[in-house]
């Protein structure tokens, strides 16, 4: 392995490894900002991973009044998905759930151009039977009464084909640095369009590899990984002096949306005395079994060519 | 390709002119559109006996009609694609069935003009008929999908049975307007007749101005006091860009009454403060 070091920071020869998702966009907007991120952040809620949470999702960014449809600030928000049909599943449980229960909100489609998937379509239902449609500029709207006047959604939505599991390991001599590390890289990835970091903050711990000792379970611990386990597993990944690995998880729109984001990660990182204490960077890959993107990290540090598709 | 037709003289029967659509004519060669025949009441006619032709090369098809039409019906009817201007008064049923493209008038029109639209655009300069956008005897639904846009005034039950899409009247309308609405959009800029909403089951009807009867619209409607910011600012914006005496509409917060009760009851007329 050919290690780049950047302003002290290993760049590991790697790659991540990332495979196609469906995925959509909606614009939840509201009276207030407060309101769109009570809706945008449980509507989002429990969706860290496919693995469990049948969708990953994550508030993309805040909207301004000149942004939204009807004029009201509001969030833009991502939702991933294995298929087509479990993220139209997950769009309707989510906003039913969520956005038409919180007051004041509505709900609009983020993207166009795709094939559509129910949004309004079925909540519409809600309105047993007191529900109205109007066509305004070629989009179906539904307004279903509610206690505090009407909620407003788009009849559908449109499902793209996405690129989710992106990856940065961030391997650094302590937690706090690590934290740091991982904070200062989220922030700087927040600031790329297309993208989510699905996990809490951005950042996960409890990185996986596919399978496990035991059968059933699809996912267990990225040994390799733990510095509890440095020592015991043959291919650990831990020398001294690591201590703490944390893990930025991107889901993008599209592979040049992620790769810009790990890009983002890589050079808040990699800025001289941008984080103290972290020792290398390098990513989650499954020897290129799973998914047919692959990221590689010195590549994404010099212009020129995009991400591999395998 | 651009056709031209000027007319003649007026004929003195009506003429159904329901063949001339852009996209078929830009097919044909101009002997070929001479010689098109035509219906003038009970006999037949060929377009070149009407009409001088003048045919340019371009990209887009449209058929450009030139002198007082009035007697000419069912132009643009059913039509799909292209684009039709008719520089002059129109007669009846114009744009009857229009199922795409665009038809504008830079006078008045007859009868039902818009009756049964699907789809596509009407723009019209001077006044409309009666039974603007609505549907022809006999048959349950009115304009089903166009944008129908009148600057001028328009006559007795405009919108009639109408379904789906916009229409917009710059001026008044004559008594009944927006009857059996099914459902769809008909703003009005100015006054209104009696009758309003008779029959209307859903739908949107936007006032610019009070009800001409202070009694309002009747009994079987009653005002709701509730929000709708959103639903109002996407259709108020709409309406704002169609035509320009809906320019005022913005930050405006209408009264809405709700009805008609003795049918569905779906309908709202949504009054905007004057």
């Amino acid at each position: 392995m050919t290690a780049q070091v950047i302003n002290g920071v290993q760049i590991d020869e790697t790659f991540a490894e990332a495979f196609p998702m469906k995925a959509t966009r909606l614009i939840i907007t509201a009276r207030n900002l407060t309101w769109a991120r009570h809706a945008g952040t449980t509507l989002t809620g429990f969706a860290t991973s496919v693995i469990a949470c049948g969708c990953e999702a994550a508030i993309e960014r805040e909207l301004t009044e000149d942004e939204t449809p009807d004029g009201r600030p509001g969030l833009a928000v991502l939702l991933f998905s294995m298929s087509g049909r479990e993220l139209a599943r997950q769009v309707e449980r989510r906003v039913g759930q969520c956005a038409l229960t919180c007051p004041t909100t509505a709900v609009f489609a983020g993207l166009q151009d795709g094939e559509p998937i129910a949004l309004g379509r079925n909540l519409r239902f809600f309105g047993d039977g007191w529900q109205a449609s109007k066509v305004i500029d070629g989009r179906r709207y539904w307004r279903v009464p509610v206690m505090d006047g009407e909620f407003v959604c788009e009849e559908a939505t449109a499902v793209v084909r996405g690129v989710g599991g992106g990856n940065l390991l961030l391997l650094a001599t302590g937690l706090d640095d690590c934290l740091a590390a991982a904070e200062a890289a989220v922030a700087a990835m927040h600031a790329v369009p297309n993208v989510i970091l699905p996990f809490p903050g951005g950042v996960v711990r409890s990185g996986s590899k596919v399978g496990s000792k035991y059968a059933g379970l699809h996912a267990s611990t990225n040994d390799a990984f733990c510095p509890a386990l440095a020592g015991l597993v043959v291919d650990s990944e831990i020398r001294a002096p690591v201590r703490c690995v944390l893990e930025i998880v991107i889901d993008g729109l599209t592979d040049g949306d992620v790769a810009a984001a790990m890009q983002a990660g890589i050079d808040a990182l990699t800025r001289p005395a941008a984080a103290p204490g972290l020792v290398r960077i390098s990513a989650g890959n499954y020897g290129g079994k799973l998914g047919p993107f692959h990221f590689h990290l010195q590549r994404l540090q010099a212009p020129g060519p995009g991400p591999d598709k395998r | 390709m651009t056709l031209t037709l000027t007319l003649k003289e007026a004929p003195p029967l009506r003429v159904d002119l329901d063949s001339l659509v852009p996209a078929r004519l830009a097919t044909l060669a101009t002997q070929a559109i001479e010689r098109l025949p035509l219906r003038l009441g009970s006999d037949t006619v060929a377009v070149a006996d009407l009409f001088r032709v003048r045919v340019a090369t371009d990209d887009a098809p449209l058929l450009r009609l030139e002198g007082d039409l009035s007697r000419f019906d069912r132009i643009g009817q059913a039509l799909a694609t292209g684009r039709i201007d008719v520089r002059g008064p129109a007669g009846d049923y114009l744009g009857l069935g229009l199922a795409g493209g665009s038809i504008a008038v830079d006078g008045p029109v007859g009868d039902y003009a818009a009756a049964e639209a699907a789809s596509g655009r009407i723009t019209i300069a001077g006044r409309a008929g009666d039974f603007t956008a609505a549907a022809l005897p006999g048959n349950l639904n009115g304009m089903r999908g166009a944008t129908v846009i009148i600057d001028g005034d328009a006559g007795e039950r405009t919108g009639d049975r109408m379904r789906r899409g916009t229409l917009i009247i710059g001026g008044q309308v004559g008594p009944l307007a927006g009857s059996r609405m099914v459902a769809g959009t008909l703003a009005v800029a100015g006054p209104t007749g009696p009758g309003l909403a008779t029959g209307m089951r859903r739908g949107s009807l936007v006032l610019l101005r009070p009800f001409a009867d202070p009694a309002g619209p009747g009994p079987m409607f009653s005002a709701v006091d509730s929000d709708f910011p959103v639903f109002w600012t996407l259709l108020s914006r709409l309406l704002m860009r169609e035509h320009r005496a809906f320019a005022a509409l913005a930050g405006t917060i209408p009264r809405r009454l709700v009805g008609d009760a003795s049918v569905d009851g779906r309908g709202e007329i949504l009054v905007a403060p004057s």
